[in-house]
C-alpha cells in the first residue's frame, strides 16, 4: 500500500485547487450543520420545558394549551386529589393556567403570535426551573407582566419598566423571566384572573400544570383524572406533551436532510472532478506506480484516500465556520424565532451541538467517498504500459 | 544443477511477438523473436524509432504481455501470471529505469528510493536504512531529503537508479535512461550502470540510441521494424553506429 502521506502531500501539491474543493464541501458543512443545529435547538428547547414529575391537564381532545378549556370546578376537584406534592404552606402544587396567543408587534414592526401565560403564584412551584433573572414576580390584579428572557426586546414594550399592549389592556413589565432555554423564555406571563376578565373567556382556564409527590403517584394520577367521568378532561406527562410539541421539527428535519443531501451530491461533483483531473494529470506516474508494483488495490485506495482527506478539510473548515457563525448569531440576534406547531413564536438559541457536527462529518465523508470512487477507480483500471506511454 | 557450465539465462524469450491494433492499421511491432540474456551481463537493444524496442522492455520487463510465445524472466513463467501476480513478481524480481525518471514529485530522494520496499515485509527503519545505502551507491547520500524538482536531470537519474537497485532485483531494466541528459550526465549514467554489473554482479538490459553505450556494454542487439537483426545484417547496423559516433569507439574495452 502506499502511504497516507503520500496522498496528503498531493492534496498540499496543489493547493489552490485544493482549498477550492474543500472549500465547496465547508458551504455544504456549514449550511448543513446550522440547519441540523437549528432542529436540534428547536428540538432541545421543547423538550427542555417538560418536567418529569408533572402532568398537563386539558380538555378532551385538545393538542395544546392555546385550544383548551377547564372549569374552575374541576380545578378544585383535582386540587384535592391524592399523591399531589405541596409546597411549605402545605398548598397543593396545582398550578390552573390560560393561554392566549395574541399578535405582538415586532420592532422591525411585524406581527408575530406570542404565547401568553395566565398564571398564579403556585406556577413557580410547579415549574421549578422557572426563576425572575431581573426585576420581581407580578402582583396579582395591578396590570403586571413578566416576560420572557428570548421575549426581551424582540417586541414593542418588551423591556424591563415598559408597557405591553395587547388583548384589551396594558401590562406593565415589571420582570425578567428564565428557565435554562426552555419554551418558557418565550411566553409573557400574567395574573391569571386578570387575563381570564381581559380576553373575556367562558372559562377561567385552558388548563392545570400540577406536580406529583412521587413517581408512582405521578402515574396514579394521571389514571384517576383519565378516567374521572365528570370533567373529561385528559391528563399526559408533561414531558411527553412537549416532545409532541417538538415532532413538528420533524418535518423540517425532512427538508433540511433533502436540501444537505442535494447540496451534497453538487459537492461530490466538485470532488469528482478536481480527482478526475488530478488522475489525469499523473497519469504517467500511476503507470510508473503500476510498474514498481503497487496494485489496482494501492492506487485505487490512495486515491480514494486523496479524495477523503479534501473533504476532511473542507468539514474541518465547514465545521469550525459553523462554531463561529452560531456564535455570531447569539450575539448579534440573541435567538432565532421558531413558529411551533402552535402557531406561537419560540425563540431559540441557536447551537450546534457534536451530534449536529457528526451528521456534518458523515455527510462530508460520503461526498469524498462518492466524489472520489470514480476518479480512483479510473486510475486503478489503468494499465501501466498505457499509462507510462502518457508521460 | 545443470550439468554443463552454462548458467541458466536470467532472461529467455522464445517465439515472442507483439502486435497493436490501432484504428484501422494493426501493427506489427514485434515479430517472433527468440533470445537468452545470461545473468551478469549489460546488454543493449538498438535500433531506429518504432523498431519495437520499447515494445521488447516492456514485455521483458512484465510491463506487457506478448501475444505469442513462452517467456521466463528470472525463473518465472510470466504466460502463467495474471495481471497482480506480474504486478508482485515485478516488485520483488525487476529494477526500472526510464527515460523520463519517472520520480514521484511530493517525495523526498529517499521516499523515492524506499518506495519499493513498501511492497516487503521490511520494517521502516530497515526500508530507510536501505534507501540511504541505494542512495550512497549512487553517489547521492548529500541530496537524501532534496525532493525531485530540486534536483537535475543527473541527479534525478541517479535517484531512479538508486530505486531501481534497492530491492537488490535480478534484472535491471532500462528504456533510453540517457535521452534526456546532456552528454557528460548520459556518460556518468551509463559508467554507473557498469560499475552496478561490474561490483554487484547486475544483468542489466538497456535500449538506447546512444553511440557512447557502446563502450559500457558487453552485447548489442538490433531491432529493426520489430526484427532482431542478426549475422550481416546485424554487423551492417553496429558499424553504421560506430561511424555515427565517429569511428573511435571501439567494442572491447570496458572501463
Ligand atoms: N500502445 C500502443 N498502441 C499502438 N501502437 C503502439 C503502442 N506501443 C507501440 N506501438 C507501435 O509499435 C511500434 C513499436 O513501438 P516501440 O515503442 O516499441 O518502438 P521503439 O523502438 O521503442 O521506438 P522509440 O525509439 O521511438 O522509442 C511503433 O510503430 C509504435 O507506434
Ligand atoms: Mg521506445
Amino acid at each position: 500500500m502506499l502511504p497516507l502521506s503520500y496522498s496528503l502531500r498531493n492534496v498540499a501539491a496543489r493547493p489552490a485547487r485544493s482549498l477550492m474543493t474543500a472549500g465547496v464541501v465547508a458551504l455544504v458543512v456549514v449550511a448543513s450543520s446550522l440547519f441540523l443545529g437549528l432542529i436540534s435547538s428547536v428540538k432541545r428547547t421543547l423538550i427542555d420545558s417538560g418536567d418529569p414529575m408533572n402532568l398537563v391537564v386539558m380538555r378532551k381532545g385538545s393538542d395544546n394549551d392555546g385550544s383548551s378549556q377547564l372549569s374552575l370546578e374541576a380545578y378544585q376537584a383535582i386540587r384535592y386529589f391524592d399523591g399531589i406534592a405541596r409546597d411549605e404552606d402545605d398548598q397543593p402544587m396545582v398550578s390552573p393556567q390560560l393561554v392566549v396567543q395574541p399578535f405582538f408587534r415586532t420592532r422591525e414592526g411585524g406581527r408575530e403570535n406570542v404565547l401568553v401565560r395566565g398564571v398564579d403564584e403556585m406556577a413557580f412551584a410547579v415549574h421549578p426551573a422557572v426563576r425572575i433573572a431581573e426585576g420581581r414576580m407580578l402582583q396579582p390584579s395591578s396590570g403586571e407582566a413578566v416576560v420572557g428572557r428570548g421575549v426581551l426586546g424582540r417586541y414593542a414594550g418588551a423591556a424591563l419598566g415598559s408597557e405591553l399592549e395587547f388583548g384589551r389592556g396594558r401590562w406593565q413589565v415589571v420582570g425578567i423571566l428564565e428557565a435554562d432555554g426552555a419554551s418558557f423564555e418565550s411566553e409573557v406571563w400574567v395574573d391569571v384572573r386578570e387575563l381570564a376578565n381581559d380576553a373575556k373567556r367562558p372559562f377561567p382556564y385552558s388548563g392545570i400544570r400540577l406536580r406529583a409527590a412521587s413517581p408512582a403517584d405521578l402515574v396514579a394520577l394521571r389514571k384517576r383524572i383519565n378516567d374521572d367521568p365528570r370533567y373529561a378532561l385528559e391528563a399526559e406527562l408533561e414531558t411527553e406533551y412537549y416532545a409532541k410539541q417538538s415532532e413538528s421539527a420533524n418535518t423540517l428535519y425532512i427538508l433540511v436532510v433533502g436540501i444537505a443531501v442535494l447540496s451534497g451530491i453538487g459537492a461530490g461533483f466538485g470532488a469528482a472532478n478536481t480527482m478526475y483531473a488530478a488522475v489525469q494529470a499523473r497519469t504517467a506516474e500511476i503507470g510508473t506506480l503500476r510498474s514498481l508494483g503497487f496494485s489496482r488495490a494501492s492506487i485505487l485506495s490512495a486515491f480514494q484516500i486523496e479524495a477523503m482527506a479534501l473533504s476532511a478539510i473542507g468539514f474541518a473548515i465547514g465545521a469550525a465556520s459553523a462554531i463561529a457563525l452560531s456564535a455570531l448569531l447569539r450575539v448579534l440576534m440573541g435567538g432565532v424565532a421558531f413558529a411551533a406547531s402552535t402557531f406561537t413564536t419560540n425563540v431559540v438559541t441557536l447551537r450546534v451541538t457534536p451530534s449536529d457536527l457528526i451528521g456534518a462529518f458523515v455527510l462530508a465523508m460520503v461526498i469524498g467517498l462518492a466524489g472520489g470512487f470514480g476518479p480512483a477507480w479510473r486510475a486503478a483500471r489503468m494499465r501501466p504500459i498505457e499509462a507510462l506511454r502518457k508521460g | 544443477m545443470s550439468t554443463d557450465d552454462t548458467p541458466i539465462p536470467v532472461v529467455a524469450i522464445r517465439g515472442v511477438a507483439r502486435h497493436y491494433v490501432r484504428a484501422a492499421d494493426d501493427v506489427q511491432a514485434l515479430r517472433p523473436i527468440s533470445l537468452d540474456i545470461l545473468p551478469g551481463r549489460f546488454v543493449a537493444f538498438m535500433g531506429p524509432s518504432g523498431s519495437g524496442k520499447s515494445t521488447l522492455l516492456n514485455i521483458i520487463s512484465g510491463i506487457d504481455r506478448p501475444d505469442e510465445g513462452a517467456l521466463l524472466v528470472a525463473g518465472e513463467m510470466l504466460n502463467d501470471l495474471d495481471e497482480d501476480e506480474l504486478a508482485e513478481w515485478r516488485a520483488r524480481h525487476v529494477g526500472l529505469v526510464f527515460q523520463f525518471f519517472n520520480l514521484i514529485p511530493v517525495l523526498s530522494a529517499r521516499d523515492n528510493v524506499a518506495l519499493p520496499l513498501l511492497l516487503t515485509k521490511l520494517d521502516r527503519a530497515e526500508r530507510t536504512r536501505r534507501a540511504e545505502t541505494a542512495l550512497r551507491v549512487v553517489g547521492l547520500d548529500h541530496r537524501l531529503d532534496h525532493y525531485p524538482g530540486t534536483l537535475s536531470g543527473g541527479e534525478q537519474q541517479r535517484v531512479a537508479i538508486a530505486r531501481a537497485i534497492v530491492t537488490d532485483p535480478d534484472l535491471i531494466v532500462a528504456d533510453e535512461p540517457t535521452g534526456d541528459l546532456d552528454a557528460r550526465n548520459a556518460e556518468d549514467i551509463l559508467s554507473l550502470l557498469r560499475q552496478l554489473k561490474n561490483d554487484f554482479g547486475k544483468t542489466i538490459v538497456m535500449v538506447t540510441h546512444d553511440p557512447r553505450a557502446l563502450r559500457f556494454v558487453d552485447d548489442v542487439y538490433h531491432l529493426d521494424k520489430g526484427i532482431l537483426l542478426e549475422g550481416e545484417d546485424a554487423e551492417r547496423a553496429g558499424a553504421a553506429i560506430r561511424m555515427a559516433a565517429g569511428g573511435h569507439v571501439g567494442g572491447g574495452g570496458h572501463p
